[in-house]
């Protein structure tokens, strides 16, 4: 099983690179699954997170604070599908495509995602369509844990850049 | 604590207000892993692509939903209730050097047969008052208080 645990280290900053690999719109089969890879999720990389949009909530940093709460122990916020999107997609997904214009998103939120869970996501393009002479396509995603428990689930509205 | 029952629809949220630069920007990247030249790569964006065209390297648009998220989870928390949902469009580029200010609005209060739910109607506006993301929110307050 391929699992990343260090994006710093390995993850692909150069999102031109593999380009000419990515599906187009026209290669989006609606549907078809996009092709993930599991990802183990650090304390480090929920505060990396909560600190790039100035959420210093203790539930995400004060071990003591969050042992007391209704959660029982550290927990990542909410919104941190943004950082799983790209942590359990391969670098050749079409999500990457340079220009990928994010129009809109909505998610839905079950169980909180914690500190060392093993994140699987499975996902897929939705729909695609022409609207306003932009080419739309809509994402389908589902983030579990290692319980196979639902965290969270959610779709987006991109537009395409080809 | 409030609970649910000291809950008013018209009842309004504030967020804390935030000025992306372009570190912030980058920090973003780094963080969600984004790095879409959309947001570091002022030449990409003298270009254009589509119909779009931006002149600038722009914020996210998931900064907005992670500024959005801040304020239903910090007001959620301090009520006893657990975020379940959030939809947002964005309807305006944000540059370094705006200062956008997440809101919401409390528009309905609504029982269930096993839980109790609000809607939010939220958004974020820029330092002209130009509403930047709009969006809908959902938070439940349990019956009785259960592990989330």
């Amino acid at each position: 099983m391929n699992v990343k645990n260090n994006p710093a280290d390995s993850f692909e900053t150069d999102f031109w690179k593999d380009a000419a690999a990515r599906k187009t719109w026209d290669d989006l089969v609606p549907g078809a699954p996009r092709e993930t890879v599991p990802y183990l999720l650090t304390k480090e990389a929920i505060q990396k997170y909560c600190r790039s949009v100035g959420d210093l909530h203790p539930l995400y940093f004060d071990e003591a604070y969050a042992r007391k709460s209704v959660f029982g122990g550290l927990i990542a916020p909410p919104s941190i599908h943004i950082l799983l999107m790209f942590a359990c997609t391969p670098t050749d997904d079409w999500m990457r495509s340079p220009g990928t214009i994010n129009a809109g998103q909505s998610w839905s939120y079950a169980i909180p995602a914690r500190p060392g869970d093993m994140i699987r996501l499975e996902a897929r393009c939705l729909d695609k369509f022409i609207r306003k002479d932009r080419l739309f396509a809509v994402h389908d995603n589902v983030f579990f844990n290692q319980k196979n428990e639902v965290i969270c689930s959610g779709r987006g509205w991109t537009i395409r850049p080809q | 604590m409030s609970t649910f029952e000291d809950l008013a629809e018209g009842q309004t949220i504030t967020g804390k207000p935030f000025s992306p630069t372009r570190e912030t920007i980058r920090e973003f990247c780094e963080a969600s892993l984004d790095f879409n030249p959309l947001h570091l790569d002022d030449d990409y964006m003298q270009g254009s692509f589509g119909k779009t065209n931006f002149g600038g390297i722009i914020m996210h648009g998931m900064t907005n939903f992670g500024l959005l998220t801040r304020m239903i989870t910090d007001w959620a928390y301090d009520h006893g209730g657990f975020h379940r949902r959030l939809e947002t469009r964005w309807k305006a580029p944000v540059k370094p050097g705006d200062v956008i200010t997440p809101r919401g609005r409390l528009v309905r209060l609504r029982p269930t047969l096993k839980s109790r739910w609000v809607t939010l109607e939220v958004e974020i506006v820029n330092q002209r008052d130009e509403i930047v993301a709009v969006g809908e929110a959902m938070v439940e307050f349990p019956r009785h208080e259960v592990a989330a």
